[in-house]
């Protein structure tokens, strides 16, 4: 499968966007409990971008407020986009699973939320992406077209 | 009564700080879980990889596991291993290749393994190796060191 070039940039924004949102969520519960809703709102962002890139909002906000006004500089890799949307999508249904256990046992629901800010920041700071290593891992078992 | 005039003072519901540490320590634990099996993981697949052959060369060479979805491949590993200079680079698609890959025990990508010149692997790097590490390793595979020495420098 032929690579395209994928603006790194905008994937960074992205994990910076998963970081920002769920820290707030987070630390804005202790003050302000209805803050939660940050979270099922930002598993609809991941969704909704992973089906439909043009939607994915961290993204079209790099590419339409960021980007042309220079505050963040592109970075254009020779990559395939199928791995970052897989992970993102991932993103999205642990934080799905974590929106589902906010009311009734909000500790786990917490907890999950925290794990996929954690693997965004790790993606973020030292760009190892855990959700690629998995499509990877599928791809070789044949679980998925992975090249 | 001080506790529950405390907590109306501060406005504080100690229920609510409670599911937050809690949470953060469910999350630790599993970061540091996680963490702690891929080191375990890491450090078996190297030991079982670890003396693996494959075709002898002239001099040491490098095996290097890669495919189409590794972005650190590409942003990282590759610009590492041009610093090596005439180093011979063997590159390898670890789902084309996948016997061979699984030889390797290769689990993630990036993944490179160090030959030397008649064809044992002395060293295996699980993710990104810097190109000082692979310098330091390929040093070691031309002075003739066995897996032994390694192990025990």
């Amino acid at each position: 499968m032929a690579l395209t070039t994928v603006d790194h940039s905008a994937l960074k924004v992205n994990q910076t966007g998963i970081v920002a949102t769920v820290l707030v969520a987070f630390i804005g519960s202790y003050f302000f409990r209805p803050v939660l809703v940050l979270i099922p709102l930002l598993a609809v962002v991941l969704l909704v971008g992973t089906f439909a890139p043009q939607l994915a909002l961290f993204k079209q906000f790099y590419f339409k407020v960021l980007k042309p006004r220079g505050i963040v500089k592109p970075r254009p890799v020779q990559d395939r986009p199928e791995p970052h949307n897989f992970a993102q999508g991932l993103g999205g249904v642990f934080l799905v699973i974590s929106s589902v256990f906010l009311l009734p046992v909000p500790v786990i629901g917490l907890a999950l939320a925290l794990l996929v800010a954690v693997l965004a920041f790790v993606n973020l700071a030292f760009g190892y992406c855990l959700g690629c290593q998995i499509y990877f891992q599928l791809g070789k078992r044949g679980l998925i077209r992975a090249s | 009564m001080p506790d529950l005039l405390s907590a109306r003072q501060t406005g504080i519901d100690s229920r609510v700080v409670n599911t937050q540490l809690w949470a953060l320590a469910a999350a630790g634990t599993v970061v540091l879980a996680a963490a702690g099996l891929e080191a375990y993981r890491a450090a078996r697949a190297r030991r079982l990889a670890a003396g693996t052959t494959s075709a002898p060369a002239a001099e040491p060479y490098i095996l290097y596991f890669t495919g189409d979805n590794c972005t650190v491949c590409r942003t990282h590993q590759e610009p590492a291993l041009a610093k090596l200079g005439s180093v011979r680079v063997d590159k390898v698609d670890a789902v084309a290749e996948r016997e061979l890959a699984d030889r390797f025990h290769v689990y993630t990508l990036p993944t490179t393994v160090v030959m030397t010149a008649d064809g044992r692997a002395l060293h295996v790097n699980y993710g990104y190796a810097p190109a000082n590490k692979l310098d330091r390793q390929l040093a070691e595979a031309r002075s003739g060191l066995t897996l032994e020495q390694t192990a025990t420098a």
